[in-house]
């Protein structure tokens, strides 16, 4: 094989896609380095092969059954909407979820807690005897009684 | 539908109307029509790109149903991505662009990426892919039988590259692309492009060098 460095600049100068300027110093390398000239030749040969082996054309039944398939895209794209829709509002109905799952545990604790202070309150004796009346008087004590 | 509702977000592909060839301006009104709900339109592109994609799909595929396949979910993919064509690029390498991605899908979901085949398995692949070998009519297309000899060489010799020598092999040499329409359909830089080049005909000239000498 061609171990000449000009020789990764041959495809694309076979190609048409060096700048001018790289194209002429190439062509004037060709000229002095003739392991470049026949991979040159061979690059030629290579595309003339390549250019003859073009897969053959989709066949008419192909077509059709792509048209039809074209026909079918509009459904297609509005069940795929609808289903990204349902999609998304299962989403958020999964995070509404997880967020209160995550804050029920804090709800318990917050309810446990003033649960037990009222059993606390519930049995002490003075709650027991004072209730209505107790409070009466420190309403009365806070207002004064309606007394200027 | 997207198109029927009308409800797509037009890319600002007015913009980059400004150096357009006479295709490319038919294609960009044609992409504009479906947007608007015109079911013909889409048959237009159809019309217009099929048979690329498809002789793009054969050589990349192991077989003419998948090559059928991957051009249908291609032009599925097209169609639900329309809205968001901006027209930077031509149609036809944005459509290669959208067959390419969804062949490296097919073989991720499969399971590995297209892999280098050693050449006499490829033979033996190329050799059972209906309607290439027989070189009858109604199959394809009718092959002399060295050109058909020639032509099983040269597409075993193709699915024998690595894939992403392989793709550019394609591109360049089947479908005529240049490099920087390369450089866009994978996504790639230019130079890049030249590179796989050289490593695929360097591959290409051994495999096929009874011929080239």
């Amino acid at each position: 094989m061609n171990d000449c460095p000009e020789a990764v600049r041959l495809g694309a100068y076979h190609d048409g896609e060096l700048p001018p300027a790289d194209c002429r110093r190439l062509e004037e390398h060709l000229l002095d380095c003739p392991a470049c000239a026949a991979e040159m030749a061979r690059l030629r040969r290579l595309s003339g092969l390549l250019a003859g082996a073009r897969p053959a054309e989709a066949p008419a039944a192909v077509m059709v059954r792509l048209h039809r398939s074209a026909d079918q895209q509009p459904r297609l794209a509005g069940v795929l909407r609808l289903a990204e829709t349902f999609a998304a509002i299962a989403a958020m109905v999964l995070l509404a979820s997880v967020i209160w799952l995550l804050e029920l545990p804090a709800a318990r604790q917050a309810s446990a807690q003033t649960a037990a202070w009222e059993a606390v309150a519930a049995a002490s004796p003075d709650s027991r005897q004072g209730g209505p009346d107790q409070l009466a008087q420190v309403i009365e004590e806070v207002t004064g009684g309606g007394r200027p | 539908m997207a198109t029927e509702s009308g409800d797509w977000q037009a890319a600002p592909f007015d913009q980059a109307q400004g150096d357009l060839s006479k295709v490319e301006r038919s294609d960009l009104e044609l992409v504009r029509r479906v947007r608007k709900g015109d079911p013909s339109a889409f048959h237009g592109l159809v019309d217009r790109y099929a048979r690329f994609l498809y002789s793009l799909a054969i050589s990349l595929t192991s077989s003419n149903a998948d090559a059928e396949d991957l051009v249908q979910e291609t032009l599925a993919g097209a169609f639900r991505g329309l809205g968001s064509f901006e027209g930077r690029s031509s149609l036809k390498t944005w459509l290669a662009r959208i067959l390419m991605r969804q062949n490296a899908r097919r073989h991720r979901s499969a399971g590995s990426r297209p892999a280098e085949v050693p050449l006499d398995e490829a033979v033996e692949a190329e050799d059972a892919r209906p309607g290439v070998a027989s070189g009858r009519p109604g199959h394809d297309r009718a092959w002399p039988s060295k050109d058909i000899d020639l032509r099983l060489d040269i597409m075993a010799a193709i699915r024998a590259l690595r894939p992403d020598s392989r793709e550019v092999v394609v591109l360049r040499e089947i479908e005529g692309l240049s490099y920087d329409e390369i450089a866009e359909v994978l996504d790639v830089p230019r130079g890049t492009v030249e590179s796989r080049l050289f490593r695929a005909r360097r591959q290409m000239q051994q495999r096929l060098k009874e011929y080239l000498e």
